[in-house]
């Protein structure tokens, strides 16, 4: 990062499909982010997993670009944002969740590897980046925006949360 | 112009306690994906969701309020969320189409 103030705006904006996948045999779970028009359900072995479909949402992936100085955060790493309501006392997120204030929340920035096998997540330059654009604008000194890799997670699979994503809406209809 | 002047101005139903921030445009979607990349900060947000993940979307979004139309009532959670991060939700009985055609009336 420059040290200048950054002026983040969303870039190559694409809308698709959240798709969660769970491993027959042992019960891990994965998700991706598919552009494609159709959403894919085919269950298929990837090395020790067999992965099954579980369900997919609408979603939308970005990246981030600096007005100023065209400096470009990719965020391909990054699958969904969940709101967190965790409240497991043995979680490093939950623990965040506690210590802010009335109007401050904590956002968990979601991978696309749940158990974090591969040691991956998003990246640090994904987060800084986050945490600048949604405060950017910010006049509300009350109000704060945290944005985590999710590898802060005591157990993303059972971490409460509200994920961004159009899961349910249709109950409207 | 302030949320207080929209909602005397529109006959809004406050739902929960809200904030008299400037609201300086609009945006209009039911999508929680779209809000998250289309609202702008100090937006009156008009839609028809009730889901909480609409309170999630909008409160990234730093939307100045929230207009549920067609007279649709979130649940107790969903304004309790909208409570604590500090968004004020209203409802109205107009459509989205009448509902946008009284803001432009307003100077939006």
């Amino acid at each position: 990062m420059s040290p200048h103030s950054h002026g983040w705006q969303m870039t190559d904006i694409r809308p698709g499909y959240l798709v969660l996948e769970g491993c027959f045999e042992c019960g891990a779970r994965t998700s991706f982010f598919t552009p494609e028009p159709v959403r894919p359900i085919d269950e298929y072995r990837e090395g020790q997993h067999f992965w099954i479909y579980q369900g997919s949402f609408q979603a939308v992936k970005f990246h981030l670009e600096c007005s100023s100085c065209g400096a470009r955060v990719d965020l391909d790493d990054m699958t969904a944002l969940m709101l967190s309501t965790c409240q497991d006392a043995r979680c490093a997120v939950a623990q965040l969740n506690a210590r802010q204030g009335g109007g401050s929340t904590v956002y968990v920035a979601l991978c696309a590897d749940s158990r974090h096998a591969s040691g991956h997540c998003v990246s640090p330059e994904g987060i800084d980046a986050l945490n600048e654009y949604f405060n950017q604008d910010n006049e509300d000194p009350g109000r704060k925006v945290t944005v985590v890799p999710c590898k802060l997670c005591n157990d993303v699979d059972t971490c409460a949360g509200i994920i961004i994503a159009d899961a349910g809406l249709t109950e409207i209809y | 112009m302030k949320v207080s002047e929209i909602v005397e101005k529109a006959h809004l139903k406050p739902i929960n306690d809200f904030k008299d921030k400037e609201v300086a445009r609009v945006y209009i979607s039911d999508m929680v994906s779209d809000i998250i990349t289309g609202a702008k900060p100090n937006s009156v947000l008009v839609t028809l969701q009730t889901h909480k993940s609409l309170i999630a979307a909008a409160n990234l979004a730093n939307v100045a309020m929230i207009v549920i139309v067609k007279g649709r009532q979130p649940a107790d959670d969903v304004v309790e969320l909208a409570t604590k991060v500090g968004i004020g939700v209203f409802t109205s009985e107009m459509d989205t189409w009448g509902f946008a055609k009284r803001l432009v009336e307003l100077g939006f």
